[in-house]
């Protein structure tokens, strides 16, 4: 049996395509997240109505919908292997960074998923004014992004403790204010007419230094 | 079968799980070809030391060296020349048996997955299953699937923790078999208390001390 030199990037893609079966086949997360989406965008529409002019609230509106839809599944992209105890299979086949890119790779994925469903009905059912396009997906993008590598890293330290649903709240705290006030900021200037260059640089800087501490800490973090 | 001559070496190496001790300090060197039987009593450290030489636990003291042909081993890199069966190791249940060989492979960066898959699928006698979810096998069907993973990419190591775990008399045959093929040029490390299995051993290694549970 040929065994090729593994390639991490064969082993990050063989990750994320395992992923993603597992959430086709199991709905673990997606289901739950589109569900309270559409569910709290279709309540706040009834109870305030539209909030064409009020561009502050949409912007903030928008960034929390889409954490809580996701941060749920998010967070559990570890701690679904240690609770299936199918950490150990993962780290006999594959080395700590590629398994950590693996998974964010398809965090990253799962939240564009819901985006794709999120922000058109955000837009309708919310009456938002259209939003410069290029400003407001390099906005998303970015906070994407940003969003997904804090999940993965915060998600990778708590799944081997023991309290992980109250600790994973405490470490994710500080590590998604920045992430999330940079990406309300910039969806309102967008929306105002206002640059969006500061903030930009800002949730990219963010999410290359979450990219670099996710690469330095990875080999150790699953070491018993 | 993997021509590569290997060698462990564990100098003073031993674990504590907190203040109790999983692994009294032991010391041994290990070659290949050959079979190596680990016993001692329940929670000696029989499987700490597994978890160790396959490099996914850090000692707490003392260290393991593993060198394949002339190449040193980190920990960290391990997992590509070692094969792992231990009860600790779990598959996707919602996989079928072939879903999770194929991950494995394909994310080891095998060339040819499925014939890779194929080749450990027979050895063990699962063919019929192959198809099946991993949560509708019985504990000696997922038994035969640790072996199939052991074994899966050629490893010049394997680490077989309670190996035959959970099978019936026709799996104990199918699993002798295996050995009997798996042997080669390898080295074989088996912890296990049965007596059936010890006599597959060219060699026996006591670990003494009544482990986990002792204050350290």
């Amino acid at each position: 049996m040929p065994i090729e030199r593994s390639s991490s990037r064969a082993a990050v893609w063989a990750i994320l395509r395992k992923e993603c079966r597992s959430e086709w086949r199991t709905r673990y997360g997606l289901n739950a997240a589109l569900l309270f989406a559409i569910t709290s965008l279709t309540a706040v529409s009834f109870a305030v109505g539209r909030l064409t002019d009020r561009h502050d609230m949409l912007a903030a509106l928008l960034w929390v919908v889409l954490l809580f839809a996701a941060l749920a599944s998010l967070s559990h992209a570890f701690v679904r292997e240690v609770e299936g105890r199918t950490l150990t299979l993962l780290r006999l086949v594959a080395d700590p960074t590629a398994i950590a890119f693996g998974k964010l790779l398809f965090n990253l994925l799962f939240l564009v998923t819901i985006e794709v469903v999120t922000v058109p009905l955000f837009l309708v059912l919310m009456g938002a004014p259209g939003p410069r396009w290029p400003a407001f997906l390099a906005v998303l993008a970015a906070g994407s992004v940003a969003l997904a590598a804090a999940a993965t890293v915060v998600g990778a330290i708590i799944s081997q403790t023991r309290g992980r649903g109250a600790l994973f709240a405490g470490a994710a705290f500080p590590i998604l204010l920045p992430v999330l006030a940079a990406a309300v900021s910039a969806t309102r200037a967008q929306w105002s007419g206002g640059t969006v260059d500061g903030e930009l640089r800002l949730l990219i800087a963010y999410a290359v230094a979450l990219l670099a501490v996710s690469l330095l800490l990875f080999d150790h973090l699953w070491e018993d | 079968m993997n021509p590569a001559r290997v060698e462990v070496e564990g100098e003073e190496v031993g674990h504590h799980y907190g203040r109790r001790v999983g692994l009294r300090s032991t010391s041994f060197r290990l070659e290949s070809p050959g079979v190596v039987a680990i016993r001692g009593a329940n929670g000696s450290g029989k499987s700490t030391l597994m978890r160790i030489l396959a490099g996914l636990l850090r000692p707490s003291h003392g260290r393991t060296r593993l060198r394949i042909g002339e190449r040193e081993l980190a920990a960290k890199g391990r997992f590509r020349h070692v094969g792992y069966a231990a009860p600790d190791l779990a598959f996707y249940p919602e996989f079928s048996v072939t879903e999770n060989l194929a991950f494995a492979a394909e994310t080891r960066g095998d060339s040819r997955p499925s014939v890779a898959v194929k080749e450990a699928v027979e050895q063990v006698g699962l063919q019929t299953r192959a198809a099946d979810r991993v949560a509708a096998l019985s504990s000696g069907m997922l038994q035969r699937l640790r072996l199939a993973f052991a074994l899966l990419h050629d490893p010049a190591l394997l680490l077989l923790d309670e190996p035959a775990n959970h099978l019936d008399e026709e799996g104990r045959v199918t699993f002798e078999t295996w050995l009997g093929r798996a042997r080669g040029g390898r080295l074989i490390v088996m912890a296990t208390n049965d007596e059936r299995e010890w006599r597959l051993a060219d060699r026996t290694i006591e670990l003494q001390g009544r482990g986990l549970g002792d204050p350290a």
